[in-house]
């Protein structure tokens, strides 16, 4: 009786516990309401979802403090919300709720995606409405994001594809270093005498198993990876990925593979680590990334770092590479003085001090003109002058229907495709057949796509 | 006295001991609907919610195309399943993941039993060993993940020191098709191990040492007595540490995504990581149902083989 007593007692502290508990949390959130409704009544709550991690972050951070600051009209809340990836998924199944951010950063292999729910407003409205000048903005990275003459959204964190070579160990070789727009040939040259002058101590080069490289060798040699002009004439319903381009491309990797001037690190983010790591440690003398990549390359590394464009087919020009990166989407679920404010918020990002700051503290390009002219980064590039290449790479290129990206659904289908063929071809699998059979998937994937869609 | 024994007066009392609850502040009867209700009626719901409609949802979803945002649009009936099974990249994941689950299943099973073997044996410092052997249970996949990759390691990896100082060609576990199935396997089956051993550590412990003597007295040698006495004794326990791992093979998913990402060239996608990349990175969610669901299929059917065939073997 008594044992039966003692653990009825114990259940009644535990349920008065629970009780207490509950009331608190519930007392705590009844209270804390006022406060901050009356802080949301004078100013208009914008929620601002990010995927940016490191230096990154920090800065993003700093930018949404310092534009809060600087108004009274709107309080911008910024949110991480995990990868690129995961991020897309949310945006699109919170769309409509409380939930849903304002104003979003979403990769740029989604913004066919993106645009196609229809659960945006397009920037060019206000674009239009305040006569900003699109101008000052570069024009490769806006036209990335551009469709049929309509800015869907505003480029933000923007990279550029380039060639990193360790300058040092060239001159220790005496090796006469790449141009600065570099032909196939002139890489194979360079990784040849040191892989030779080395003795095999150095590997020459490596390009990374990455569909992001592939779609750059194609813009760059001025051929289409889907039809309709790459989307940006209409609805792809193809891809071509055996032209005659991309085969040699293909055939110039494998070939160097073969005779040990080239080295493959595979795929995914332990490639990225390795080659780096390898580069780093004088072991790698050239390899393939994304300008972002700069600070990580410069920090801490006692040789100097060389830069130069995306390596070009032998016999003709560079065509000029697409940007990578992530843009700034406004939702179209929320009022329009919130839609307002998350414009002001965008254009306070892409002022010419923003941009200038944005690149020193992360190694993304400051994309507004005028941003070249301010002290911060005239102070970056007299400290490293290869700096400057990605930035002169971006603005060399004429924005075309190549080199603008690829407005079509399901572009990490085809990079996960085009980098099993890759794989294939670097272990020595015949190139036409390899790319043929990525190609027919992805096309049978294009059709299921658009039907589902009603395309 | 008499009453009690009477025929009549039995059904009076039966209801009372038997088909009545007698709880303080309840006075139910079993056949009571309500009664039912109230102790089913959570589990039903919360099982209904996360796992019923779920699996009913997939199934419906795995017979559409979907849109870019994820709504069913078109109906294709069974077109997704036979897309998948005539796909040549579908097939290659069939056969990884056979290749995987025979691999784990059968390294973890025979690794756990040499262990807990030995385990068995009361030596000096055995309590230390047996600690160590069941270690990995605390291990968490994303630890046992940088542990491995560290250990693969191209550059500085454990076995490719190893490897030069022997003399060895260098091999790049993580970027080459085969040896890359191998690490993963490798990774898996040591991960397995803790829990495996210790439930058969446990299994051994219970096997009655007058058998083991019994034995010894009719002059069996002791592999003899492993494979007669000590194999039947604990069969059921093998029974169900093999059904186990199978389902757990199968559901692989934490160790493929940190080591391997399903790369290199799809060497390592296994079922459960291609439903993962159509769903969450192609958003292609009725391919990834109609893909669930062979997978379900396939987990079921071999449990269901297992109870029919293994289980005609074990000695309860």
């Amino acid at each position: 009786m008594t044992t039966k007593n003692g653990s009825q007692q114990r259940l009644l502290i535990l349920g008065a516990i629970l009780v207490a508990v509950i009331a608190a949390f519930a007392g705590w959130s009844v209270m804390s309401k006022p406060a901050a409704q009356a802080q949301g009544a004078k100013r208009t709550k914008v929620v601002f979802w990010n995927e940016m991690t490191g230096p990154a972050q920090q800065q993003l951070n700093t930018f949404v403090k310092d534009f809060n600051q600087s108004q009274s009209k709107y309080e911008v809340v910024s949110e991480f919300e995990g990868n690129y990836n995961e991020a897309v998924q949310k945006i699109i199944n919170t769309h409509g709720t409380d939930a849903s951010p304002a104003v979003f950063q979403s990769m740029d292999i989604s913004t066919s995606q993106i645009h196609h729910t229809g659960y945006t407003t397009p920037v060019q409205k206000f674009i239009d409405e305040d006569h900003y000048d699109v101008n000052q903005i570069a024009a490769g990275a806006r036209a990335f994001y551009a469709n049929k003459g309509t800015q869907l959204s505003m480029p933000f964190n923007t990279s550029q594809p380039v060639l990193y070579y360790n300058a040092t160990l060239l001159k220790k070789y005496k090796i006469t270093p790449p141009p600065v727009n570099p032909s196939y040939s002139d890489i194979t040259r360079v990784a040849t005498q040191l892989t030779d002058r080395s003795h095999k101590k150095v590997q020459g080069m490596t390009v990374e198993i990455y569909g992001w490289l592939f779609e750059q060798f194609m813009a760059n040699a001025g051929v289409s990876l889907a039809n309709q002009q790459d989307g940006h004439a209409g609805t792809p319903t193809a891809v071509n990925f055996t032209n005659a381009a991309t085969v040699k491309t293909m055939k110039w990797i494998q070939d160097n593979l073969k005779k040990g001037d080239f080295v493959n690190y595979g795929a995914g983010a332990n490639a990225q680590n390795n080659e780096t790591a390898s580069f780093l440690s004088g072991r790698l003398g050239m390899f393939m990334q994304s300008s972002a990549s700069i600070g990580q390359l410069t920090t801490g590394n006692q040789d100097q770092l060389g830069i130069t464009y995306y390596p070009h087919p032998d016999g003709q020009k560079s065509n000029g590479v697409a940007i990578g990166g992530a843009s700034l989407w406004i939702s179209n679920d929320k009022p329009s003085n919130v839609q307002r404010g998350a414009w002001e918020f965008i254009k306070y990002l892409m002022t010419a001090k923003s941009q200038a700051q944005w690149q020193v503290a992360t190694g993304y390009l400051a994309l507004n003109k005028d941003s070249q002219k301010e002290a911060v980064l005239q102070n970056l590039y007299k400290k490293l002058p290869a700096t400057k290449v990605p930035g002169e790479q971006l603005r060399a290129a004429t924005p075309n229907a190549t080199n603008s990206g690829i407005f079509l659904q399901g572009l990490i289908q085809e990079r996960n495709l085009t980098q099993t063929a890759m794989e294939q071809i670097y272990n020595g699998s015949d190139i036409q057949r390899s790319l043929a059979t990525a190609q027919k998937s992805m096309n049978a994937y294009i059709q299921g796509n658009n039907r589902a869609n009603g395309y | 006295m008499q009453q009690e024994i009477t025929p009549a007066s039995k059904p009076s009392l039966k209801p009372k001991t038997l088909n009545q609850a007698n709880v303080k502040g309840f006075n139910l009867h079993v056949n009571d609907k309500w009664y039912a209700l109230a102790f089913l009626g959570p589990s039903v719901l919360i099982l209904g919610v996360f796992v019923f409609y779920p699996m009913l949802r997939t199934l419906y979803l795995s017979l559409f195309l979907t849109n870019n945002v994820g709504r069913p649009t078109v109906f294709i009936g069974l077109k997704n399943y036979v897309n998948l099974l005539t796909s040549s990249a579908y097939q290659a994941s069939l056969q990884a993941t056979a290749v995987y689950v025979i691999g784990v299943v059968a390294f973890t099973l025979i690794l756990g039993l040499l262990l807990a073997q030995m385990a068995v044996r009361k030596l000096a410092g055995i309590q230390w060993f047996r600690t160590i052997f069941s270690a990995t249970m605390g291990v968490s996949v994303s630890v046992a993940a940088i542990f491995w990759l560290f250990i693969f390691s191209p550059s500085i990896g454990l076995f490719d020191q190893i490897g030069t100082l022997l003399h060895l060609p260098l091999v790049q576990w993580l970027t080459t098709p085969g040896p890359a199935m191998i690490a993963v396997i490798i990774s898996t089956v040591w991960m397995n191990l803790g829990f495996t051993f210790l439930i058969l550590f446990g299994a051994l412990q219970m096997v009655p040492q007058p058998l083991y003597e019994a034995a010894a007295i009719e002059g069996a040698s002791p592999s003899y007595q492993f494979f007669h006495v000590t194999l039947p004794m604990i069969s059921p326990t093998l029974f169900f540490t093999s059904t186990v791992t199978l389902i757990g093979a199968f559901k692989s998913f934490g160790l493929i995504d940190l080591m391997t990402a399903g790369g290199p060239n799809n060497a390592t996608n296994l079922m459960v990581y291609q439903v993962y990349r159509d769903a969450f990175l192609n958003g292609n969610y009725g391919l990834a149902s109609a893909e669930s669901v062979i997978l379900a299929v396939i987990i079921a059917l071999f449990t269901l083989l297992q109870f029919k065939f293994l289980e005609k073997r074990v000695t309860y």
